[in-house]
């Protein structure tokens, strides 16, 4: 199956995709705000916080000194328009299916499934 | 490098886009919850402003309060802004976000002038007190439930305009 225009290679594994969706919800987010929400270590999201900046699709910033020094991560324009046709790509996949596999799910069915991957990211950590 | 993506390893990653997402709005609401501390410290400003200034002090004197009660505030304001772990992109806010930071200084605004105007006109003792206790009263009865009226749609709201978008 080939994979529609805008779908993005480096946002695709899940830990990234994550991150990504997380920051696209805000201006700027703390390290330790990313690294506890997603459940990851400070090595693994060290280490996707990186490949995604050196993508140049998000902007870390370090401020102050000392033990008051903090991280803050920022999605940058090019990583914003990267998120959303990558979401777009995927609900191109799940419609190009057939209303089947789109609507198929109830919300509940939704919910559950939501709640399972969160569980596989819980257990895989910074698996990619 | 090329991956092929079935539709529903394709669901499940618009499912997992959630998860995160989610997390977001939960801190959100969790800091709407949870700064009483900086109302009552903002309202206390307010008061201690407002009974000062009313005491009939000097130009010079009433400039100086003011311009401590600016710099305070401005303080007050970069200290809870370090704290905050997160901020809501633009996009993500409501009208009623607006709405809750206009009607705010309405109101404050209102209670100072009405609670003046009254005291005034009773002719009341420590008049400057009472205007104080009032609007201070007002501002602490409003921001608490507006900040939380504010905030309780967001999550709603991102999660019907993922609905559309995904509908179309």
């Amino acid at each position: 199956m080939s994979t529609p225009s805008g779908f993005d290679e480096l946002i695709h594994p899940s830990t990234r995709l994550s991150v990504v969706a997380l920051l696209a919800a805000t201006e700027w987010a703390d390290f330790p705000f990313i690294r506890d929400s997603l459940s990851l270590s400070d090595s693994a999201l060290s280490k996707q916080l990186h490949t995604l900046e050196e993508a140049g699709y998000l902007e870390i910033r370090k401020e102050g000194g000392g033990r008051k020094r903090r991280t803050k991560v920022r999605l940058t324009s090019r990583g914003r328009t990267a998120f959303e046709g990558h979401v777009a790509a995927l609900r191109a996949i799940v419609e190009g299916a057939g209303p089947a596999a789109a609507a198929g799910q109830a919300p509940e069915a939704a919910d559950a499934t939501a709640a399972t991957t969160q569980q596989r990211q819980h257990h895989a950590k910074a698996g990619r | 490098m090329t991956t092929t993506v079935d539709a529903e390893q394709a669901w499940q990653d618009l499912q997992r886009i959630r998860v995160p997402q989610e997390r977001v709005y939960d801190e959100i609401e969790r800091t709407a919850q949870d700064d009483t501390r900086a109302s009552y410290t903002t309202a206390a400003l307010m008061w201690m402003f407002l009974a000062v200034s009313g005491l009939d002090l000097p130009g010079w004197a009433f400039w100086l309060t003011l311009t401590a009660y600016v710099a305070v505030l401005g303080t007050l304001a970069v200290v809870y802004n370090r704290r905050t772990r997160i901020r809501l992109h633009r996009s993500r806010h409501s009208w009623r976000s607006f709405a809750t930071f206009f009607a705010g200084m309405v109101v404050t605004l209102v209670a100072i002038l009405l609670s003046g105007r009254l005291v005034e006109w009773l002719a009341l003792p420590f008049g400057s007190l009472i205007q104080a206790t009032v609007s201070a009263a007002a501002f602490l009865l409003f921001v608490g439930p507006a900040n939380r009226w504010a905030v309780s749609t967001l999550r709603d709201r991102a999660g019907r305009a993922t609905h559309e978008k995904g509908v179309r």
